[in-house]
């Protein structure tokens, strides 16, 4: 019997071994989990490679998408085209980083409690937009291409972002078999994919680094004859503009002034000021990245130098990150990055509050007053009061020639002055012609809303 | 029944807060109270006593007694004798010396040079008398069996098990853990709550009916039982979140596991009927073998399925109590090398009748079930080595002749690379497991349910998804507590014939834990093997309460186990 009885002992190996393999699968577990209940196929987050569940709203807690069972788009179409290119379609055609960058936020995950959360209720994220700045935009760009834009540059809450062309998700067109061109480029954000000929909004940036290098700008005057010439070619204006200081010469957006700033500036300067102020670096916020912008004057001869500083020539700025660069002119030089998610609420807890992300500073708050003066006086003496009734708004417009056969994209940018309304915008519409004539009829009636829903929810 | 009607509609349509709140709690104070009800259980069982027991004195000419403490004692000259006597005129392993159940002697000569003679006559096999002198390679003796006084005292010394009350104790708090289970499932509004509540109503009578019977016949021991009930409780959950209807089956097939239980238990308890029985067993087993192969089903694979009407069995897991009952062997058989060939060919037999049925799973088990009795049985790690090359042999053989086998192995430790297809089944169980972290999503939240054997092969995953993994754990936890026991129980057992039960037995009952377990998780292969108790599968909740009887046969603390006859009745009609 002793014999068999330590035998017996054997036995402890099978013991062992499952004791090993079960601690084994426990330091897997404790180690990897998180990327398990992450995986695309995990059926408790992802519903055929989507995230499962979870409720969308707008700024005022207006549902604008339930996740789950194939996805509850809003009940009003005009809100579902206006909001769609942020919260993506049913085929993924438009597709948003929104929900996997938030995933393990929405989902709750943890080691400890995997994704149980109290009451099993879905995830609502909070979105800055307000689904009825978001219609006032769509209506006002009144079926034409481009993209509208509003954010706090205090907070740096999107207020409205729309991108234009977009479509109904609950009753999809015929995109692939339209040949109007109707729905040209209908799955990009326009807003964030996109980077547009600046034009004359350009002028911003050449009048930044004018003011702050050139020492004796201020004391000196530019005579337009409509025509300036110059070697390789001539800038041209609309008009004769006569002999202007810098201030009225940017009020009147004359080219012939800046192609005379920019002999001053010199092409160098202003690419080192374009660095500088990070024009050209694409933004990222909640997942998403936008567009880079481009400069570029290697081999330029003078002529296309002086364009470039009139946002011609090569240059390329993305709606994004000109609206954030405004919106440091409007913040006194430093800029806040712009964010689209407020707050995730997880199980009756806040469990991602957005927090405002500041950027260095790009201009000396002398510098940014100075510019703040100079479009405050552009809209002032140009664009008209009367269009922002109880606002008071700087902006610069701008008209950017994309070759013979289009007609220009009208673009427009600026921001509110007023301590309640600390908004910047954007304006771009492709082929719409002149620019402020298009753009301030458009974001005069979007600002109205905006004003209107800060006066109903300052944040 | 009105009134029961009542509060089963009370809970399914209990406001959603009060839902939220029981469920936030019950997660927590589930694994909690399994916690402590393990605990409970298992302490007596891995700490009990374990003093020899006299039963004989073998009085050495010249004065010298040496005591006899077992039923079953190797006299030899080998240091691992029970009974060691230097003499170079004495074989390592000279003879056997065996107690009966009526307290009458035997010894057997086990093919020892020098032989065994008592009065003077050389025998093989020979009944004693009191006063019978026995001659071992030279050295004369007499065997002194202890009286009955002395035996009623041993049995009185003998370490109790747990009291009436302890065991009282456990069952109310199981039936507690069991309610709050069951009013989960009915609050969370699983199909069939009937059926589901019907189940769980089914194993808290079953184990109060079980109770009751031991306290009348004054067995005090239910640790054992209130773990298997425990899984059997955890199982009953995994079956209302996954699929509810089989529920009162699966009840059903639990008890008549206990009756299969409590009637292998009865016919272990005494030794010559088991001996006996093993033969009608080995017939049984290779019988139910032979019958799936003839009328069998193809289900999943493998043929190892019987349709009777609407009922479905798997007769290879009866063949493993049948096996376990084959396996063991008294130590005077043991010594004798030709019946361990018979069982080596025994146990060819039925794993050619498996690899025929292509139940790679079961083949497994009992190749691991042969090696331990093997082992047990010929302490010989030559013959170990042997079987196992054998098998690499076979295997090889066997991934040439079917290949859809090779890809089972091809994915091990690679689930991760093919989560659409080959690794579809483990990825998912352990997305789920991770989705259910420590404490789990709760009872009817599991995505589980939509996995094919969620219920059976991947039921460990189905658990943590709902319970978490500290429950989950348990579980595991709670078969090795059984397993230990019966390592520690075969120390003091008074039969090879128990001690080999019990540890196949247990070892069986290990190696569905490793391949269920460790093979859902990707640790070792995935097999579809099943988890004892826990698994949804008649035929295995069977023969796991078969396995479990041997488990319970080897515990010979004072008035512990049915399967061991209590003294004090034998001498009461004796007198």
């Amino acid at each position: 019997m002793n014999r068999i009885a330590r035998r017996a002992l054997a036995l402890l190996l099978l013991t062992f071994a499952l004791l090993f393999g079960l601690c084994f699968f426990l330091w897997e577990y404790v180690t990897q989990a998180g990327q398990w209940v992450m995986h695309p196929g995990s059926p408790h987050v992802y519903d055929e490679g989507r995230l499962a569940s979870g409720i969308l709203t707008d700024r005022s807690g207006e549902p604008l998408l339930d996740l789950s069972g194939g996805r509850t788009y809003h009940g009003d179409p005009l809100t579902r085209c206006s909001t769609l290119h942020w919260l993506g379609d049913r085929e993924g055609n438009i597709s948003t980083p929104l929900y996997g960058h938030y995933a393990l936020t929405m989902t709750g995950y943890d080691l400890v409690n995997g994704l149980y959360h109290y009451g099993s209720q879905p995830a609502q994220m909070r979105l800055t937009l307000s689904a009825q700045a978001q219609n006032a935009a769509l209506e006002a760009m009144d079926g034409r291409r481009g993209t509208i834009a509003v954010y706090n540059y205090k907070t740096g809450a999107l207020l409205c972002a729309v991108s234009t062309p977009t479509f109904d998700p609950n009753d999809v067109p015929d995109i692939a078999g339209d040949a109007t061109g109707e729905y040209e480029g209908v799955y990009l954000n326009r807003f964030l994919q996109v980077s547009y000929v600046p034009g004359s909004i350009f002028k911003i940036v050449t009048l930044s680094a004018a003011l702050d290098s050139v020492p004796d700008i201020l004391d000196r005057t530019f005579t337009c004859t409509g025509v300036y010439e110059m070697e390789g070619g001539e800038v041209t204006c609309e008009r004769d503009h006569g002999e202007q200081d810098l201030e009225t010469a940017f009020a009147n957006s004359c080219n012939c002034a800046f192609a005379q700033v920019m002999e001053l500036l010199g092409g160098d300067t202003l690419e080192r000021y374009v660095k500088q102020l990070g024009i050209l670096e694409p933004v990222s916020f909640d997942g998403f990245t936008s567009e880079s912008g481009n400069f570029d004057i290697q081999n330029a001869a003078p002529v296309q130098i002086a364009w470039s500083g009139i946002g011609q020539h090569k240059d390329l700025i993305n709606p994004c990150r000109y609206l954030s660069f405004v919106g440091a002119v409007a913040n006194g030089g430093t800029g806040v990055l712009p964010h689209l998610v407020d707050a995730v609420e997880l199980g009756g807890r806040e469990v991602y509050t957005a927090r405002t992300q500041r950027e260095d500073r790009i201009l000396s708050v002398q510098l940014a007053r100075t510019i703040q003066e100079y479009m405050r006086n552009n809209v002032a003496t140009n664009y008209g009061d009367e269009n922002f009734p109880g606002l008071t708004v700087c902006a610069k417009s701008g008209t950017g020639e994309v070759g013979s056969e289009r007609r220009p994209n009208a673009m427009f940018t600026g921001f509110v002055m007023d301590e309640e309304y600390p908004l910047a915008f954007f304006v771009a519409v492709e082929d719409g012609g002149y620019g402020s004539q298009v753009c301030v009829p458009i974001i005069s009636q979007v600002l109205a809303v905006c004003k209107e829903v800060l006066d109903a929810d300052p944040f | 029944m009105e009134l029961l009607r009542e509060f089963v509609q009370s809970l399914t349509q209990m406001p959603q807060s009060y839902v939220n709140v029981y469920m936030a709690l019950l997660r927590y104070a589930a694994p909690m109270l399994a916690f402590v009800l393990l605990l409970r259980c298992a302490v007596p069982l891995l700490s009990f006593r374990r003093e020899p027991e006299i039963w004989a004195w073998l009085c050495v000419r010249g004065g010298e007694k040496l005591p006899i403490t077992h039923w079953e004692n190797v006299i030899g000259r080998s240091k691992l004798s029970d009974i060691v006597i230097s003499l170079s005129t004495v074989s390592r392993n000279h003879a056997v010396l065996t107690r009966y159940d009526d307290g009458s002697w035997t010894i057997s000569d086990t093919a020892s040079s020098g032989g065994v003679r008592v009065n003077g006559r050389k025998v093989s096999i020979c009944a004693l008398e009191p006063e019978d002198v026995i001659s071992i390679g030279g050295l004369e003796m007499t065997l002194e069996p202890i009286s009955r006084q002395q035996e009623q005292r041993l049995a009185q010394l003998r370490t109790k098990a747990a009291s009436v009350w302890s065991s009282l104790g456990n069952v109310l708090l199981l039936s507690i853990f069991q309610f709050l289970i069951a009013v989960s499932y009915a609050m969370a509004g699983v199909e069939k709550t009937g059926t589901v509540l019907t189940g769980f109503a089914g194993i808290f009578l079953c184990q109060w009916a079980l109770l009751i019977f031991y306290c009348c016949i004054r067995r005090t021991s239910f640790e054992v039982e209130t773990v298997a009930f425990f899984l059997c409780t955890m199982g009953m959950a995994v079956i209302a979140a996954t699929v509810p209807e089989e529920a009162v089956k699966q009840l059903i097939a639990m008890i008549l596991g206990v009756a299969v239980f409590l009637g292998a238990g009865w016919s272990l308890r005494d030794l010559e009927r088991a001996k006996k029985i093993r033969y009608l067993a080995a017939i049984a087993g290779i019988g139910f073998l032979l019958i799936t192969l003839v009328f069998g089903v193809t289900y999943n694979g493998a043929r190892n399925w019987l349709r009777i009407g609407s009922l479905s069995i798997q007769p290879s897991e009866l063949t493993k109590v049948c096996f376990v009952f084959v396996g063991a062997s008294t130590m005077d058989r043991i010594m004798n090398k030709r019946n361990l060939i018979l069982f080596i060919a025994y146990s060819a037999l039925l794993c050619v009748c498996l690899a025929i049925m292509n139940d790679f799973g079961t083949a497994l088990i009992f190749f691991c079930a042969f090696l331990i009795v093997a082992f047990l049985r010929s302490g010989s790690i030559g013959t170990i080595a042997l079987a196992i090359s054998s098998l690499v042999f076979a295997g090889v053989v066997a991934v040439r002749i079917a290949p859809h086998a090779l890809r089972r192995f091809a994915i091990w430790r690679h689930i991760w690379e093919d989560t659409m297809d080959a690794g579809y089944q483990q990825t998912q169980a352990l997305m789920c497991m991770a989705s259910g972290g420590l404490f789990g999503l709760g009872p009817g939240k599991g995505w589980m349910k939509y996995l094919f054997a969620s219920e059976s092969d991947m039921v460990f995953a189905t658990v943590t998804e709902e319970w978490g993994l500290v429950m989950a754990v348990l579980t595991v936890l709670a078969v090795v507590a059984l397993a230990l026991f019966a390592l520690r129980s075969a120390a003091v057992s008074r039969s090879g014939f128990y001690t080999i039960g019990a540890c196949t037995a247990a070892g069986i009952l290990l190696i569905q834990v490793i391949l269920n377990a460790l093979g859902t998780v990707d640790i070792v292969p995935l097999t579809g093997v099943t988890f004892p108790f826990l698994s949804n599968g008649g035929s295995s909740m069977i023969c796991t309460w078969g396995l479990l009887a041997f488990v319970k046969a080897a515990d010979t603390r004072q008035n512990a186990s049915f399967a061991v006859p209590l003294h004090r009745k034998r001498r009461d009609q004796d007198e």
